[in-house]
């Protein structure tokens, strides 16, 4: 009887740890596609200022119109300031690419650049979905949030490891902590301002970020006009960057 | 400590400025009409290298000079105008010139086109447009239907051909993501792009881009008319995310070049002519790119030509012969006299960004060498762009070379500039 009972005991113990396991590791996947999602359509536009402070306290803005399709294609437009006026940003997945229109075509660019000299690299301004470029390595449950321990799917990524706060119940990010691969932490993008959009987008409409790389200096992004918008794939090439401004309504 | 106080509180106050004040973007909506451009002032010294040919040629019969003093004020407007799916757009440029010789001003359309876009995948214009093709930084071996690049600003707006042209694209996605159809068809006449060549023809070219597994590669094309035929390729791809390689190979049928000899005898010998372009860009984790190209210039002179064509002005200028005088300014002001008139060239640009702790301060250095007679140009080059919608760039060119060199007998020795642009 005691022996049938410790092998019952072992039978559940043996059936729980073989379901939560994988539960577990879908619950973070889970998580971050819902933070995608709540943070952005799949496809949509959007106009946003970048606000670059130094330490002495002045300012440069940038103002961009940005076209996302899909999991891994975003185009950014910028309107401001009028020295930047007219350049394209291009991004298909790990591929980046710079249209200058004094130039007249696109060169590649990299994830750790930043067109604007702004604590955001290009790989914040042309962000793609965090499911399309890390894998959750772990998930943990804090009383108001959820920790997402991510990790780049490739090293074309810009970062290799984040550290993702996540709001429980609005399941939008709070802070993203953005690590090298050598474990230098990079910098942290703290979210705020929660705004309705209309069309069912609710989420932080104010993004700022510092690094302990560039001391003293801080980048603010700020949403406006974000809405659902589907796109031809066909603006997401390079011989369409030159037109891509006539695409605004 | 006050000081750093004073500072952290006004970063704060800032910040917190920044992100209280709401973004509305309803100013930036698209509008009918466009307008904008930028005014700069640039000044130049020129030590002039007296002992050079192109100096001698060009101060042949008038006062010599150890220097030159030269103020330029350029504007240019860039406009569009918006109906439907059509577009209007054009780029003027307008500059006036001073130094202790004369002044002249000079007033340019670089770009005036009209665009029709029916669908997403198509599009149609005709007017003056200036098309960049190739991917090489400082030469582009396959850009057939534009004005050549200056590699000592290859990011300066050029005049475009008046064209028509189309742009057909597609997406079929899995490997090959895009593919790009361009055909371009430039006429020459007396009247119209009677620089480009021949007048008379009607002058077919076209590009087919595709993006296949991550790599840009472009196939061009242009067909016998007023220049004779050619074809080429281009690519470029990221070995790793900050290590980008590129290049271009272009053959011209049936090239016509003239080559004189000492004593002022040009043959003109016509086979075809094979350029290519091999380079890479690569970004350090500090911020600092380095770009490295090679060009083979298939049309160029070898050294041994060049030195024919420098001992023909010596003894041009020495006899004062004024009959070869004007045929030797006669060919400087053709193939001899281009920016890269020789065969094998090595180019390198390293450029750190946010430099000693300023942001948006960029120092850059930039060497072109002439591989065959080992003479370079070095360009050291300061820039700041920190406030809002101004360019300031400082750079001085060095250049170094023996006798019957290519960078030692162009008229300069050293030139320092100094450029500030605003931007509205």
């Amino acid at each position: 009887m005691f022996d049938r009972r410790i092998q019952l005991k072992t039978l559940i113990s043996l059936f729980l740890w073989f379901v939560a396991l994988p539960a577990a590791a879908l619950d973070g996947t889970q998580i971050l596609q819902k933070v995608d999602r709540n943070l952005e359509p799949e496809s949509y536009e959007s106009y946003r200022q970048l606000t670059d402070i130094q330490p002495d306290g002045s300012k440069k803005v940038s103002v961009l119109y940005t076209m996302k399709k899909g999991r891994d294609k975003i185009v950014s437009l910028f309107l401001a300031p009028a020295s930047d006026k007219g350049r394209v940003t291009l991004r298909l997945g790990d591929n980046m690419w710079l249209y200058i229109p004094d130039v007249g075509r696109a060169i590649r660019i990299t994830s750790l650049q930043s067109v604007t000299g702004s604590v955001f690299n290009n790989a914040d301004i042309l962000r793609i979905d965090y499911t399309a470029e890390y894998d959750v390595e772990a998930a943990e449950e804090q009383p108001d949030a959820y920790l997402l321990s991510l990790k780049a799917k490739s090293g074309e990524v810009a970062y290799d490891r984040l550290k993702m706060r996540v709001d429980k119940r609005a399941l939008l990010p709070l802070t993203i902590e953005c690590y090298a691969a050598s474990g230098l932490l990079l910098k942290t993008l703290r979210f705020s301002n929660i705004k309705d959009f209309g069309g069912g987008i609710k989420r932080p409409a104010t993004l700022e970020t510092d690094s302990p790389l560039q001391k003293g200096y801080k980048s603010v992004m700020q949403w406006s006009g974000l809405k659902k918008r589907d796109f031809p794939d066909e603006i997401f090439t390079l011989n369409y960057l030159p037109r891509v401004q006539e695409l605004r309504k | 400590m006050k000081q750093a106080l004073l500072a952290v509180v006004l970063l704060r106050a800032a910040a917190a400025l920044a992100a209280e004040e709401d973004f509305d973007a309803s100013q930036f909506e698209k509008k009918p009409f466009e307008l904008g451009g930028y005014v700069q002032l640039k000044q130049e010294n020129f030590s002039l290298n007296r002992s050079a040919a192109f100096y001698k040629l060009g101060f042949y019969n008038q006062a010599q000079r150890e220097s030159l003093d030269r103020t330029t004020e350029t504007l240019q407007l860039a406009g569009k105008a918006r109906h439907g799916i059509g577009t209007f757009d054009f780029r003027a440029n307008a500059e006036a010139q001073r130094d202790q010789l004369g002044h002249d001003h000079e007033s340019t359309l670089l770009e005036a086109a009209y665009s029709l876009r029916p669908a997403p995948g198509l599009s149609m214009e005709a007017g003056k447009r200036s098309l960049k093709w190739g991917k090489g930084y400082a030469w582009n071996p396959i850009g057939f239907v534009e004005r050549p690049k200056d590699p000592n600003d290859p990011q300066l707006a050029r005049e475009g051909f008046v064209m028509a042209n189309a742009d057909w694209i597609s997406s079929p996605g899995g490997d090959l993501q895009t593919i790009a159809f361009t055909p371009v068809l430039l006429p020459v006449s007396n009247d119209v792009n009677n620089d480009f060549g021949a007048s008379g023809h009607l002058n077919p070219a076209a590009k087919l881009y595709l993006l296949y597994r991550d790599t840009d590669i472009d196939f061009a094309w242009q067909g016998e008319g007023s220049r004779p035929a050619r074809f080429g390729m281009d690519f470029s791809r990221n070995l790793v995310s900050n290590f980008e390689i590129h290049g271009e190979w272009a053959r011209i049928g049936r090239f016509a070049r003239p080559v004189s000899d000492s004593t002022g005898v040009v043959t003109t010998e016509t086979g075809s002519a094979v350029s290519y372009l091999l380079g890479a860009r690569y970004l350090t984790a500090t911020d600092t790119t380095y770009i490295l190209e090679y060009y083979r210039n298939g049309t160029g002179y070898s050294d041994q030509e060049a030195r024919q064509f420098y001992q023909l002005v010596d003894t041009a200028i020495a006899t004062g012969n004024n009959a070869l005088v004007q045929k030797a300014q006669s060919l400087s002001q053709g193939s001899y006299g281009r920016p890269n008139p020789g065969k094998d060239y090595l180019y390198f640009r390293a450029q750190t960004k946010d430099a000693l702790g300023i942001v948006y301060f960029s120092p850059a250095i930039t060497a072109m060498m002439n591989l065959q007679d080992r003479s370079y140009q070095l360009t050291p080059e300061l820039s700041y762009t920190g406030i809002n919608n101004l360019e300031l760039r400082a750079r001085l060119f060095l250049l170094h070379g023996g006798s019957g060199s290519d960078f030692g007998e162009k008229q300069l020795s050293q030139k320092l500039e100094l450029q500030a642009r605003y931007y509205f």
